[in-house]
């Protein structure tokens, strides 16, 4: 493969809610196995781009320890690697990243040291599988200067969180709105850019220059009637998870038979760290239905279309309907979930009763566990 | 010079053949155990838990999947840039070449490995028990006896020790006396098969017996030690160990597992056991699935009912299908409506819409009635099981079976349909 990797980590969004209080949104657990960011690794991997960057800043412990080697996406060979970038303080600067251009900025000098010919950017915060080969040959075929992986977004869903784009017969984009007030077209931008690498530089040094640190913003928008930037567009699935509804309604779509047999089942598949957890156990008592359950989890309760992640207890005589059990949580008896999302590592009290009536409830309760 | 204070050699080279099919395309420990382990992973585990990282497998029968399983020694560690695992077959030597005939024989002719080594202690390991077991401790026994031998032993129920190899000891812990499947056992103390020998000892056994024919640990190296005189020792060890050899002991053992706490517990975050992950997913469980007392593992698709059972990773269990008291391991695939009762398929095998298994009366086995006993059907790996037939109990069937194979539709209890070529 002729490009580097770039994965963009380091962003929170208040539509995460609590959920991003103890991590970074790239290390959100999604699918009951995975990680968020283990789709743009394991698509980058799976392209054969052999270097890849991650750029963290906020809340990355979650995400440092998730990234502790790079041999579960088989990075980590003589040439190339998994690099994780945070910001630091040189002789020349001591700010944190002010955004996606200052973040790529900062690290120019990986850029410079590279000698393949293209970058490939993503966000950790995306669902999906793509092979960015195909990109790269669209991008080589209409000789662009940047290109804009793209998808059409059914029009009953809102899509002003997302840059909007409109695109004409050749592909190239015309028009390209973040976060809109209202959105002027259904075309939403995935967050994913192939360019060249010299010219990745260029732009974002000159960028730099002029005080601006938004890649989108200040890059993309600002020299799409100057350079040629085109879009690619998709119709796999992709999703971004990154406000606490579109985070639950895609980890539901796992249960989809036809959501699981892509990302599950077909060729390639999505890699993420070990964790060396024993089958899941179902004990007398125990009750599921149309539901995910990882390894490492052991249930005795009742369970409806509802994901359980890995090493869950779930208590006798507990019910748990639409909810999504983070890793790593003790569920005692009789507990009721309906609606709701549990935050990792928890312990939820014997008897108590959670129900999101008005959309989802996270439920953190933070108490102490005892273990031997 | 590169010193290890102890290695380790696992004995993986055996066929297991009380195991039937399910060892007859692989090696006993390559064999999967409780859903996404297999047998090799419970001793390899144990050296990195107790922190020995320098293991030799020896492998001789069948030893491709063995291979593929260990690689390097990724997941467990064992990768290291000094020691780590080694697989040892046997190989040619100028003038004589020989298969290892025997557990010392094969230990003699890695003689230069262990020496590369520059040991002090060596851990003699087989690859077919289940078992937890620290061997730091068994060593730190062995120095504080100033042993030269040490064998792991286990306290078992007086009236069954006749069954096993019995060790007689004094009051520090010496052995005084063997006794092989003894009538009147003189204690309770089995040998496990497991030995800690102290380098020089080894050594100079394994070459006083180098012409032995079929040189074994049990009946020539320890009995050569004992008449010189070496101090052997015993070191009791009080925990689960189970000897899966034969598909009765097989069975039972994996459904222990199953027990609310079972006695052998995998969920303990202290001494994990590791496994290769070639399935990463999640296991779906669908609305019309039904699923009790069982351990599913990652990857698997669960649309039937399955009960008391036990299944691999990647498995698929069809609408309307029941798995009951079943093993059904990694890949294979249950059609709808089929019925297992007390049967252990294999890897990557298929079975059947509304084939029944595991059904009629309980009748000895013909052919093999000391393998294939305990009510058991066995599906050996990549055995297709076609649709609607119906097959008995003590039963094995191997190989991409059609229609006209069963009359009648019906394989009955104690017959053997070995379409794969693989029995003896």
């Amino acid at each position: 493969m002729r490009a580097v990797g770039m994965i963009l980590a380091g962003g929170n969004s208040y539509r995460m809610k609590e959920l991003s209080n103890k991590r970074a949104i790239a290390a959100m657990p999604i699918a009951g196995s995975y990680r968020s960011i283990d789709f743009a690794l394991s698509s980058m991997s799976n392209s054969h781009i052999q270097k890849v960057a991650v750029l963290t800043q906020y809340n990355s412990r979650s995400l440092n320890e998730h990234l502790n080697s790079s041999k579960w996406w088989n990075f980590g060979r003589k040439q190339g690697g998994l690099f994780v970038f945070p910001p630091t303080v040189t002789a020349e600067n001591s700010y944190w990243y002010r955004g996606t251009a200052d973040a790529i900025h900062q690290n120019l000098n990986f850029l410079r040291d590279c000698h393949e010919p293209y970058v490939v950017i993503a966000s950790g915060d995306c669902v999906y599988k793509l092979d960015f080969n195909k990109v790269l040959e669209y991008h080589i075929a209409k000789q662009a200067d940047v290109t804009v992986v793209c998808k059409d977004i059914p029009g009953d869903e809102d899509i002003t969180r997302f840059g909007v784009v409109r695109m004409n017969e050749d592909g190239r984009i015309v028009q390209f709105e973040e976060k809109p007030m209202a959105a002027t077209s259904s075309t939403i931008s995935c967050g994913i850019y192939v360019i060249r690498r010299r010219q990745l530089i260029e732009l974002i040094e000159r960028s730099a220059e002029e005080g601006r640190f938004d890649f989108v913003k200040d890059v993309l928008i600002r020299y799409k009637d100057v350079r040629r930037v085109y879009g690619y567009k998709i119709d796999s699935y992709w999703s971004n998870i990154a406000s606490v509804d579109s985070y639950y309604k895609t980890n539901m779509d796992f249960l989809k038979p036809e959501v699981r047999d892509y990302f599950f089942h077909q060729y390639p598949d999505i890699y993420t760290k070990v964790d060396d957890n024993p089958p899941a156990k179902f004990n007398p008592g125990c009750e599921v239905k149309n539901s995910l359950v990882s390894s490492g989890s052991i249930i005795n309760g009742y369970v409806e279309d509802s994901l359980i992640f890995k090493k869950v207890f779930v208590g006798e005589n507990c019910v748990i309907k639409n909810s999504i059990v983070m890793n790593d949580v003790y569920l005692g008896d009789n507990v009721h979930l309906e609606n709701c999302i549990v935050e990792s590592r928890d312990t939820i009290r014997a008897n108590t009763y959670h129900i999101g009536e008005e959309g989802v409830k996270i439920v953190i309760e933070s108490n102490e566990r005892y273990v031997l | 010079m590169i010193k290890k204070e102890i290695i380790a050699m696992l004995l993986a080279g055996g066929q297991g053949s009380r195991l039937g099919v399910l060892t007859a395309q692989v090696a006993k420990p390559a064999v999967s155990f409780g859903g996404r382990y297999r047998i090799i992973d419970f001793p390899l585990s144990n050296c990195i838990n107790s922190g020995i990282d320098t293991v030799g497998v020896l492998t001789q029968y069948q030893p491709l999947r063995l291979n593929s399983h260990i690689g390097i020694g990724i997941p467990w560690d064992l990768d290291r840039n000094v020691g780590g695992v080694t697989v040892l077959p046997p190989y040619e030597k100028v003038g004589k070449s020989e298969w290892y005939t025997g557990t010392a024989n094969a230990i003699y002719q890695n003689m230069a490995f262990m020496e590369h080594y520059n040991p002090d202690y060596v851990l003699i390991l087989s690859g077919d028990h289940i078992y937890k077991m620290d061997y730091e401790v068994m060593l730190d026994y062995h120095k504080s006896h100033n042993a030269d031998v040490s064998i792991a032993v286990m306290p078992v129920p007086q009236e069954e020790a006749n069954r096993f190899g019995v060790v007689v000891t004094d009051d520090q812990g010496r052995i005084c006396e063997f006794q092989e499947k003894p009538e009147h056992p003189k204690s309770n103390l089995a040998s496990m098969g497991i030995y800690i020998f102290t380098w020089k000892a080894l050594k100079e056994a394994l070459e006083a017996l180098s012409e032995q024919e079929g040189c074994d640990f049990g009946k020539h190296v320890i009995p050569y030690c004992f008449d010189k005189g070496e101090r052997i020792v015993a070191y009791e060890f009080n925990g689960y160990w189970k000897d899966v050899g034969t598909l009765g002991s097989y069975w039972e053992s994996n459904m222990e597992l199953i027990d609310i706490i079972p006695e052998f517990n995998l969920y303990e975050e202290f001494w994990k056991i590791y496994t290769t992950n070639d399935m990463i997913p999640p296991q779906y469980i669908s609305s019309g699935a039904r699923v009790y007392r069982s351990l599913i593992s990652d990857g698997s698709e669960i649309f039937g009912t399955v009960e008391n059972s036990i299944i691999g990773p990647g498995v698929r269990i069809g609408e309307g299908a029941v798995v009951r008291d079943s093993i059904v391991m990694q890949g294979t695939v249950i059609r709808r409506n089929a019925v297992l009762d007390r049967t252990i398929v294999a890897e990557n095998s298929e079975i059947g819409e509304g084939a029944v298994l595991g059904t009629g009366e309980e009748v000895p086995n013909r052919a093999r009635p000391d393998i294939y006993s305990y009510g058991l059907a066995v599906v050996g790996e990549n055995t297709s099981v076609p649709a609607g037939v119906k097959i008995g109990k003590n039963t094995a069937v191997t190989g991409a079976t059609l229609p006209e194979d069963y009359p009648d539709g019906v394989l009955a209890s104690g017959e053997t349909l070995d379409k794969a070529g693989v029995f003896a």
